[in-house]
């Protein structure tokens, strides 16, 4: 039982992470159509930038939760900016042309960033601290969750919550939604669809900076290539949950999560990847759609 | 007054004719050719509009109807030509620009934003508005205009009706304050009974908000009920113009496009 329990919580934190990266795929896929395979390294600079802003801030002695906020925060800005760039430098001047065109640009941009990093920060395992503080009252609860998936889990819902309120209530939400819907009708409306596009990038980079965040304080070591692998099945959580659809991605990203875990904890760890791409390959198979897209989208 | 022809004038013949308010000339394309690939949509169309005209373009399926729209509106931006716009070129200026500068399109189809609510599709329309007592006020006037959409508010514009979809996309328009409204098709595959109250609106809106409307149709019978003049276009350029009664008593107009 407690196994099962166990197991059930790092599910749920896995599936967390793979959610703040996933969002990213599928609001830029709903967006312009596009599955941007660079995302996978705004996570990694993430996760970088927030080691490297806590060790400066550190050594200004700020310490507890002030340090991880800050270094938090600068993280996400930080990748808020490499985002928008991403997008102006890397995709911005192919629009209009072949849907291949941009998609070999990302993958040029994925390995771009991968050597770019591993030039200026070694391609060593780097540790990363521990920036969260100890919660006294999770003291109870130490055999279930350690302090370390409550934040995560606790960030990833207040992450979700904003990004739902901002999605539903504000004006340039709204305006993405239209975007997503019918591009053409949006600019009839007086949409500025280059705005929007850049504000998607920006909201799908600080997700993923928030993760990148997270997932070095969760497995407390890393390396340039990390954003690979957490892309990839960021992007089968994607795809499961229906790409294009931001309720879509969470539930996805939680199935993902929690058949990774189930996985490593009753059969071998060896096999979590193994049943992620196998829950790719077989969801495509059957549901090409996903389990929350659907198919009149596509209507005429 | 073209105004009092309008009012008076009943479901037949009798359109207001061509004497609008003259002078002050809203919209102006000359030599406009517009290209898709190589093949050239528009062959140098050249027509006006003044304030607070209805003015109808006809013409067959294919003859450059919606491309003319749409080079209006910078959809399929003109490769040469002027679009003269209240004094300026507006010719590559960007769609979302325009919108503001109160030219606004209703497209063919209606496109309603399927997953956004009535009102929220209503709300699009005032995208780039920021006068709030404005806006609420061009709300109470649309709703009482169609209150069907007052009761529809909150529902997902995709589970309206064809000619409820066509009243709110007219609607999304309006809610833009547009000094020239651009409505194309508006009356395809919709009820006689529906095309009937959106025409009257059509005349409605243009009295009461003093709208310049262009206005382009398959159904001549129609455009001509409303329209001041009218130009007929083939294949990429305009063949006729005139006031809507020269129009309706055209005879190879009325071969060509009245059924008789």
């Amino acid at each position: 039982m407690e196994l099962f329990l166990n197991l059930c919580v790092s599910g749920l934190t896995k599936g967390s992470i793979y959610a703040l990266i996933a969002l990213g795929y599928t609001m830029v896929y709903g967006i312009i159509a596009l599955i941007n395979f660079a995302h996978g390294e705004i996570y990694m600079i993430g996760a970088f930038t927030a080691l490297i802003f806590s060790m400066v801030l550190g050594a200004f002695g700020l310490s507890g939760w002030g340090l991880l906020f800050a270094s938090g925060t600068l993280a996400v800005v930080y990748c808020a900016m490499y985002g928008w760039t991403l997008e102006k430098v890397a995709y911005k001047p192919l629009r209009g042309q072949s849907r291949l065109a941009p998609l070999i640009s990302a993958i040029g941009m994925s390995i771009f960033l991968q050597n770019y990093v591993q030039l200026v920060q070694t391609p060593n395992v780097l540790s990363f601290p521990d920036l969260i503080p100890d919660i006294a009252i999770l003291a109870g609860m130490r055999g279930v969750a350690s302090k370390t998936q409550f934040a995560i889990l606790a960030a990833t819902a207040v992450s979700m919550v904003a990004l739902t309120l901002f999605i539903k209530k504000t004006r340039i939400g709204m305006a993405m939604r239209a975007v997503s819907q019918d591009p053409t009708m949006a600019r009839l409306s007086g949409v500025n669809i280059d705005k929007v596009i850049s504000t998607t990038f920006i909201i799908g980079s600080m997700l993923a900076a928030v993760g990148g965040l997270l997932v070095g304080n969760y497995g407390r070591q890393m390396d340039f290539f990390i954003g690979f692998l957490a892309g990839m099945k960021a992007f089968t959580a994607a795809v499961l949950g229906g790409i294009g659809s931001i309720p879509g991605a969470v539930v996805g990203a939680l199935v993902l999560g929690f058949a990774e875990s189930f996985a490593a904890g009753y059969v071998s760890s060896d096999y979590e990847d193994v049943v992620a791409f196998v829950l790719l390959i077989a969801i495509l198979t059957l549901r090409p759609d996903g389990i929350m897209g659907s198919a009149t989208t596509q209507k005429v | 007054m073209p105004d009092e022809d309008i009012r008076a004038e009943g479901a037949g013949a009798g359109a207001a004719g061509g004497d609008a308010p003259a002078g002050d000339r809203v919209l102006e394309l000359s030599g406009v050719r517009t290209f898709y690939g190589n093949i050239e949509a528009l062959k140098g169309v050249s027509f006006h509009i003044d304030r607070q005209e209805i003015i109808a373009i006809l013409g067959a399926n294919g003859a450059g109807k919606t491309t003319c729209l749409n080079s209006i509106v910078g959809l399929t931006p003109p490769r040469s030509g002027r679009v003269v716009y209240e004094g300026s070129d507006i010719r590559g200026r960007s769609t979302d620009s325009l919108v503001k500068a109160g030219l606004v399109m209703v497209p063919e189809g209606r496109r309603i934003f399927p997953a956004l609510t009535v009102m929220e599709n209503l709300r699009m329309g005032a995208y780039l508005r920021r006068d709030r007592q404005g806006i609420r006020d061009d709300l109470d006037y649309i709703l009482s205009i169609f209150p069907i959409l007052a009761a529809r508010a909150g529902q997902d514009g995709g589970t309206l009706s064809g000619g409820e979809q066509q009243m709110l996309a007219i609607s999304r328009g309006l809610m833009g304050r547009p000094r020239m409204l651009l409505l194309d098709e508006p009356s395809l595959g919709l009820a006689p009974i529906v095309i009937r109250s959106i025409f009257d609106t059509i005349r409605k809106i243009n009295l009461e908000q003093k709208t310049t409307i262009l206005l382009v149709e398959q159904n001549a019978n129609l455009a001509l009920q409303v329209a001041h003049r009218a130009y007929i276009m083939t294949t990429g350029i305009i063949t006729l113009s005139g006031t809507a009664r020269e129009l309706m008593s055209d005879e190879s107009v009325k071969k060509a496009y009245l059924g008789g």
